[in-house]
Order: structure tokens, then sequence, then C-alpha cells
């Protein structure tokens, strides 16, 4: 009976391999090898988790119990002083992406199918507790590809409840149960199931308030390979700019009809050609860049504001811009600006309220995306 | 009886006529348009960074950000990325951007194959106060440069938001400063398409 249930698990599991790699599949790029084979857990690296929350933060603890949430799932976990050694060989200091050569060596080395990249977004332990994490599966193929990716951002005060009883105080607990949410996020895209994400729809409040979109962008699902570059920051919350990026590159690879290319790869593409963003990227840089990795489209932009009131009356606050350049043409294809509160459009008691930016980012780069990909 | 009805009727249509003449010389003061100029022919526009005179460091990308978008909303011309912008502004060797000169223009549109570059200054983003009321207000001016002669064909300013009798009797604050931001950019197109 154990041995009936172990194949069908192994089924799932390469069943979801390959529907995870038709998704993400880079046009003009081709993975050299597939995340998971027949009869064979999914053996994954797990990544330092990389700070962009500004603060200190139990990043160790956090990665401890990330791996022991995720055991429990169909995967191997390859063990700590393999993947130290093999950063240590390699000189490998980044830990928020991977390059191709990276990926290459992980999986030539250590055997691995494919890298969990964790990013801690934000982490307050002072009541009430807010914490985000940013994570990642990519598989160590040539090129790279985004597997699974989700955001948890929760604040002990979002549920309440009745007279209190559902408030959070405790930051250990918070912490937690949003690791545990995002493995169980990541067995359920293992095991077939849709994410969470792909099933819910952007609203209405965070969309874009001001969009241009060229009529030479289709509306048609058209399954562009996109690079999103860094986002300039002018906000006054470090790492902003990375963090929107991220919540992008989400959304446009939980879409559907874009192929994203790992924020890792382009990262060394823009150290290797050692391009220089003077306020934004030239056409010139942009084409160089298009062209080594396939991209059809480059997102580019700016964070005007990534506030987080680390209060329960606080409201969060988050301004950015966003620019797309097609390749081909040439020329921008889109440009918005978003801005939203975490109160806008709550008139009663709290009702509807986004309590961090974390959640906020997420919602308004989920209904920029449902707007460059609206019909 | 009848004539004092009848003068009061006279003076009643005298002061309208007064104030019906006043709005047919109404001029507006804050738009310059050069008269010998095509606008239809600009196609393509090259936004320069806005000087900034107020005291929030970011609120000339700010305003930019939503006036480059904005134009590029409306559909009438193609604007240059900022990037480009910002590349080109160093190839012609341009010392400030926000206020460059005839020569470095000229030298500048031939970089991004633009035929206008437009430049701007933002004077008052932010908070303003007047006794215990405050509100937010947002004021810029913006010119148009014709790239082939360096000229200024158009110019136009715009404040938005600002303590009116509302803030002052019932406070508040006034309107989010996104909101001013857009009205006040919005305004500054209308001048431009009109």
């Amino acid at each position: 009976m154990s041995s009936i249930n172990s194949l069908n698990k192994a089924l799932a599991l390469v069943l979801a391999g390959l529907i995870g790699l038709n998704g993400c599949a880079v046009k003009g790029l081709s993975p050299t090898a597939g995340p998971v084979e027949r009869g064979k857990k999914l053996s994954v690296a797990v990544f330092p988790v990389e700070n962009l929350s500004g603060k200190p933060a139990p990043l160790k603890e956090m990665r401890q119990a990330l791996m022991k949430d995720i055991t429990g799932s169909d995967v191997s976990l390859l063990g700590d002083e393999k993947i130290e050694g093999f950063m240590a060989r390699h000189r490998v200091r980044y830990t928020g992406g991977i390059d191709t050569e990276t990926a290459l060596a992980l999986k030539a080395e250590l055997g691995a199918d494919a890298v969990l990249i964790t990013s801690l977004e934000q982490y307050n332990e002072s009541a009430p507790p807010e914490i985000a994490v940013i994570c990642r599966l990519v598989s160590l193929g040539d090129p790279p590809l985004i597997l699974w990716m989700d955001i948890m951002g929760m604040a002990g005060d979002d549920s309440p409840g009745i007279l209190g009883l559902g408030l959070i105080d405790d930051p250990a607990v918070l912490r937690g149960k949003v690791l545990r949410m995002l493995a169980d996020s990541l067995a359920g895209h293992l095991s077939g199931k849709r994410e969470r994400a792909e099933r819910r729809g952007g609203k209405k409040r965070f969309e874009p308030k001001i969009v241009y979109r060229a009529l030479s962008l289709p509306r048609e699902k058209a399954n562009y390979a996109v690079a999103v570059t860094p986002f300039f920051n002018s906000s006054d919350r470090k790492n902003a700019g990375e963090i929107v990026v991220l919540h992008l590159v989400k959304d446009l690879a939980a879409s559907g009809n874009f192929s994203v290319i790992e924020p890792g790869v382009l990262r060394q593409k823009l150290l290797n050609f050692r391009v220089i963003m003077n306020e934004g990227l030239s056409l010139a840089d942009e084409d160089l860049v298009a062209q080594s990795l396939g991209a059809d489209l480059i997102f580019t932009g700016e964070v005007a504001r990534y506030h987080d009131d680390e209060s329960s009356r606080g409201r969060p606050n988050v301004d950015f811009f966003v620019l797309v350049i097609e390749r081909s043409a040439k020329k921008m294809v889109w440009a918005s600006e978003s801005y939203n509160r975490g109160d806008d459009g709550v008139y009663f008691f709290d009702y509807g309220k986004v309590n961090t930016a974390s959640a906020l980012a997420s919602e308004m780069t989920r209904s920029l995306v449902e707007k460059i990909s609206e019909k | 009886m009848l004539i004092r009805r009848a003068i009061k009727g006279l003076q009643g249509g005298i002061l309208f006529c007064i104030l019906v003449s006043f709005t047919a010389c109404a001029t507006r003061g804050d738009v310059y348009r050069d008269p010998n100029m095509d606008f239809g022919a600009i196609r393509t526009v090259a936004i320069m960074p806005f000087a900034n005179l107020t005291r929030d460091q970011l609120a000339g990308e700010r305003v930019r950000d939503v006036f480059m978008t904005m134009l590029l909303a409306t559909g009438g011309v193609y604007v240059v990325p900022q990037g480009e912008v910002a590349r080109a502004a160093l190839a012609a060797g341009i010392t400030n951007p926000a206020a460059p000169t005839k020569e470095e223009i000229l030298k500048f549109a031939v970089f991004v194959k633009a035929d206008a570059v437009i430049t701007g200054v933002v004077r008052e983003y932010g908070e303003v106060r007047s006794g215990t009321a405050s509100a937010n207000v947002v004021s810029l001016s913006l010119q148009m440069i014709e790239a082939q002669t360096g000229k200024i064909v158009w110019s136009a300013s715009s404040t938005k938001g600002g303590i009116g009798m509302k803030e002052r009797l019932l406070g508040g604050g006034g309107e989010p400063l996104n909101d001013s931001t857009e009205k006040a950019v919005k305004d500054v197109i209308n001048k431009l398409f009109k």
C-alpha cells in the first residue's frame, strides 16, 4: 500500500515539475534538464535568507524553520554543510537570486534539482508584529527557471476577531505561521494544485491610477519573455526597489502570460556588461541585455514610496512607477503610476484595510499585471 | 415709483453688461504658445529632469514620472524613456539637465531623436500652513523647446491644492498630494493640447 502511495506521489511530482516547466519556459531559451526525475524526490538546496527588511532578524532560525516545514513534503533538502561548502568554493555571496553558471555548478557538484531562494521583506517584532517573506523555487538548468514563487506578509492584527482573540503578539508565532503557509504553498504547487495567487483576481482599488498602453502591445496571450530590472529606490525604505521587483516578478510569473527571467540571471548580465543605470536603462543597454537574455519586454521603474507604519492604527503607503520597453520596437509600450494607502476604499470598522506594505504592494502589482494582460 | 424701478432695472442691466464684458476680456496669463509653431509636427518629446525648488528632495522626480505617464496616455506624443534621456544628457555634456542651454539642447535632441524638449520647475510640493489650517499644494511650470531651433514654443504653469475655504472651515488637510499632482499635471497638459 505504501509503495502505491509513494508511486502516486512520485508521479504527481513529475507531473507538477513538467507543468511548472511548461509554464515557465522562456522563449528563445530551452532548459537543458527538468528539475525532477521519475521516482526521485526533488532535491532542493535552500539558500541562506536574504535580508531586505533593513533590520536585524533571526535569519538562521527562519531558514531552519522553513527547512523543517518543507521536509514534510516530497522534497529532499541538501545539508547545510554541503551548501556552505559550495558557496565558499564558488564565492557565492549574493543569495537573493541565482545565475546560470552557479546553477549549473550546483547541479553538477551537489546533484540538486532546484534552489529555494528566500528574501525577508519585512520584520518587526514590536506589537503588533509584522513579517513578510518572499520565496521562490528555481530550477538548476540553463537557464534557471522560476518554478514556483509566493509571498506571505502578515501583521499580528490582521484578524483580531471577537474581543481581540485572534491577535498575535508573539513574533515567533507569527513567523512560524508565515513560514508554514509558504511551505504549504510550495507543497500545494508540487502536488499539482494551483497557487492561491493564481485563483484570486486583483481589486479595482489597487489598479494603477495613470496608464499608458501602446497599441503595439497585443492584448492577446502572447507569452512574452520578460526581464524585470531593478527599480530605482527613491523612497526612504531600504531595498524597496528590489522588493517591488520581486512582487512584480511573482505576479508576472503567476499570470501565465509571461515567461519571467530569473532576477539572478539578469543581475549577472547587468554586472557582466557593466551596465550603470543613470535614472533608468538606456535603449542601448536595454537592447544589449534583452538580446543576451532573449527577452521581449524589459520592465523597469521607480519606487517613490514604500512606507510601513508600524502601529496598529497606521496605514501603509506604496507608490511606484513602471515602464515597459519592447525590444523589437525599442519603444516604450507601457507606463503606469500606481499609488495606494492601506485604507483606500475602507469606510467601516477597518473592514478591508491592508495592514502591511508587503500585502499592499502585492495587491498593487497583481492589479498591474492583470491590467497589462487584460484582453 | 415707476421711474425708481426703471432706474434700478437699468442699474442691474449695466452691472450685468460690465460683468459679461469682463469675462470677454479674460486672458490665460499663465500660458504662452508660439503662434508660428506647428505643434502637430511634434511626435517625440524628451522630458528633462525637473528643477526642484521645494523642500522634498524627490518632488521633481515624482512630478516628472506623473507628467511623463499622463503625456504618453494622451496618445498625442511619444516620450523618450528616462534612462535614454539620462544617457543622451551625459553624451551631450549637459552640465545642468534641468536648465540646458540652447546649444546643449540642439546637441541633445540629435542623440535622442526628439522633436521637442520639455523642461520644468516644481515650485511647491507638499503641505502648506496658514494659521491652524493646512493643506497639500503642488505648483509647477513647464516649457517646451523646439529641438531644431532651441526656441521656447510653449510655456505653462499650474497650481493645485492649497488652503481654500473648505480647509479653513472644516480642516482635514486638503486633498492627497497625489491627487493634487495629477490635477496640476492634467491642467498643464490641457494647456498644451488646447
